[in-house]
């Protein structure tokens, strides 16, 4: 189902201080207060690639993600986001790189009291945008998302998937460089799971870096693109993949399609299950 | 610089405390005006003392006694001299005539005893009485320790020992007032800051949603430290309307009682809006941090 066409703006970096790399981790190891959540993760993302990020649960998926925002900070090596190093940043310069970072989650983390339209809004409301502009840009977002015309519903009123896919327009509003999507397909079924990652991958096509994290062992299976594998802290596999996919196939037939070196057996049953489980 | 939008939502966060947590919002400035009110009871207090020290040191004065061998010349000497003193202000001749009749006239119906003395037994005297500056203990001793060494005083009589009395007292009232209303401070600095930490508890999905997509810790803080000090003026509006209203019922009983002026009134208003703003400020300093936790 997620397979598809390698990134046409995405070349391979050679290395963490490569200048085309938009994210670089070098020899990573983060640490919460008694417990090692990374240890010597090496990796660097380029400008407009997408990248699958996978792993059981409690592997580090979620702390790779945390770096990349600045939402924590190594304890060893560097993270370098934008041409940012996260050791030598102002903390007062966070809240700016984040404007070029969209983040989705498992859960959608919406407003419950506000509309679709306001959810969209809030996150150009806050970083300064007039308020004419704001509307045209939710107007924008939510026509890409296919939500235009729910605009004025609030997100119990919408299914799991339609959450998602305003989480994502939040997300996209501010035309960011990167986005970091933290299991965003965790709580739907796979025909909307296959749905969601259309539009990220719709997202990437415009340019954005995407990384997204899973434990669904289908969706890595027939992931066409970069796989990131993290076990214990550690990042244990980087595998970029070439298998083209039929994207106009539903996300089951996909499944069944994928070339045998992309499937594991037992792949014909849609079972959302971790990776290393 | 923020935009008309933001201006807006601000705004509208800022009191969305007295939307969302009614009672909670309510019980917190019903006991920050419960705690403000007693320190605006103590302050008030003071300030009746103040005025009634001021007062009572505005009646301070010496009775300067002199001997009845002394010829008039001599006598009027003495005025210039008591004026050259610094503190004195204004010196009053009594001669002992002057006395006697005076004495009589308090005596009234028993006046008449008086016609028992063979002589008049009130000496002549002077009465001074001290510049605003000098009304205090360490000045009026002074001035009396210098005018006691003349040869033509026979006695100084000075009733500053109830002015002293008053003064320790006001003082002590001072000091008790001082650690009550710090102990008050603190404990409404507490109750604000507790508030806010229910509100900042409550609100962690809208910060955690600014936090990630950009918006600066001042963006966020921002209608908390609102909230807090929103709070902080009704709390105190409130005291000092109820002490208003309690001084104006008192005011028929007890003549010459003093209310905080217009200045004064809204000073402490001013001054409890600043401590919903240090009680918000205490609460986020612990709750808002750059990370989103997510």
């Amino acid at each position: 189902m997620t397979s598809r066409r390698p990134s046409p703006a995405a070349p391979e970096t050679s290395g963490p201080l490569d200048p085309r790399a938009i994210i670089s981790f070098h020899h990573v190891d983060l640490q919460y207060d008694d417990q090692k959540a990374l240890s010597n993760v090496t990796f660097t993302v380029a400008n407009g690639e997408f990248v699958c990020l996978t792993g059981p649960s409690g592997a580090g998926k979620s702390s790779i993600l945390r770096l990349i925002a600045m939402d924590a900070f190594p304890t060893k090596g560097q993270v370098i986001v934008r041409g940012m190093p996260a050791t030598r940043m102002n903390r007062g310069r966070v809240p700016q790189l984040r404007r070029e970072i969209g983040y989705v989650f498992q859960d959608f983390r919406l407003l419950e009291d506000r509309s679709v339209e306001d959810n969209v809004a809030f996150a150009q409301l806050v970083v300064g945008q007039p308020h004419k502009l704001i509307v045209k840009n939710v107007m924008r977002v939510l026509t890409q998302v296919g939500l235009y015309d729910k605009r004025h519903r609030l997100p119990r009123q919408l299914s799991g998937g339609e959450q998602q896919r305003v989480a994502i327009a939040r997300a996209m509003v501010n035309s960011p460089k990167i986005l970091l999507a933290d299991e965003p397909t965790g709580n739907l079924d796979p025909v909307t799971a296959q749905e969601i990652i259309d539009l990220l991958f719709r997202v990437n096509d415009a340019g954005t870096c995407v990384m997204f994290s899973t434990h669904d062992h289908e969706i890595v299976k027939t992931f066409g693109q970069r796989v990131l594998v993290v076990d214990g802290g550690t990042l244990i596999s980087d595998e970029r993949r070439r298998v083209p996919v039929d994207r106009s196939a539903s996300l089951v037939d996909n499944m069944y399609r994928a070339p045998e070196g992309a499937r594991s057996p037992g792949a014909r049953t849609v079972r959302k299950e971790p990776v290393h489980a | 610089m923020l935009n008309r939008a933001q201006w807006s939502y601000l705004a509208s966060e800022s009191f969305a405390g007295f939307r969302r947590r009614k009672l909670t919002t309510g019980v917190t400035i019903l006991i920050m005006a419960s705690a403000l009110l007693v320190l605006a009871v103590l302050t008030l207090v003071t300030l009746n003392l103040g005025t009634l020290l001021e007062t009572a040191r505005g009646g301070l004065d010496l009775r300067l006694y002199l001997r009845d061998d002394l010829s008039t010349e001599r006598l009027a000497e003495l005025r210039p001299r008591l004026l050259t003193i610094p503190g004195v202000d204004q010196v009053t001749w009594t001669d002992s005539e002057a006395a006697l009749a005076e004495f009589r006239r308090q005596l009234g119906d028993d006046a008449p005893l008086l016609e028992l003395l063979d002589r008049n037994p009130l000496p002549s005297s002077y009465h001074v009485t001290f510049t605003a500056g000098a009304r205090n203990p360490e000045a009026v001793r002074a001035i009396r320790e210098e005018v006691i060494r003349w040869e033509e005083v026979t006695e100084v009589l000075l009733n500053q020992e109830w002015v002293d009395a008053l003064e320790r007292w006001t003082f002590r009232f001072q000091m008790a007032s001082l650690v009550v209303g710090l102990l008050v401070f603190l404990a409404a600095i507490f109750v604000i800051s507790n508030t806010v930490k229910l509100t900042i508890a409550s609100s962690s999905r809208i910060i955690q949603i600014q936090k990630l997509v950009g918006a600066t810790n001042a963006f966020i803080r921002t209608p908390f430290l609102c909230e807090g000090m929103v709070q902080g003026f009704l709390a105190g509006v409130l005291a000092m309307g109820l002490l208003a209203v309690a001084s104006r019922i008192l005011s028929h009983n007890l003549d010459g009682l003093v209310f905080f002026s217009a200045a004064q009134s809204f000073g402490f208003v001013v001054f409890c809006v600043m401590l919903g703003l240090a009680g918000s400020w205490a609460a986020m300093r612990k709750y808002l941090t750059m990370r989103s936790d997510i």
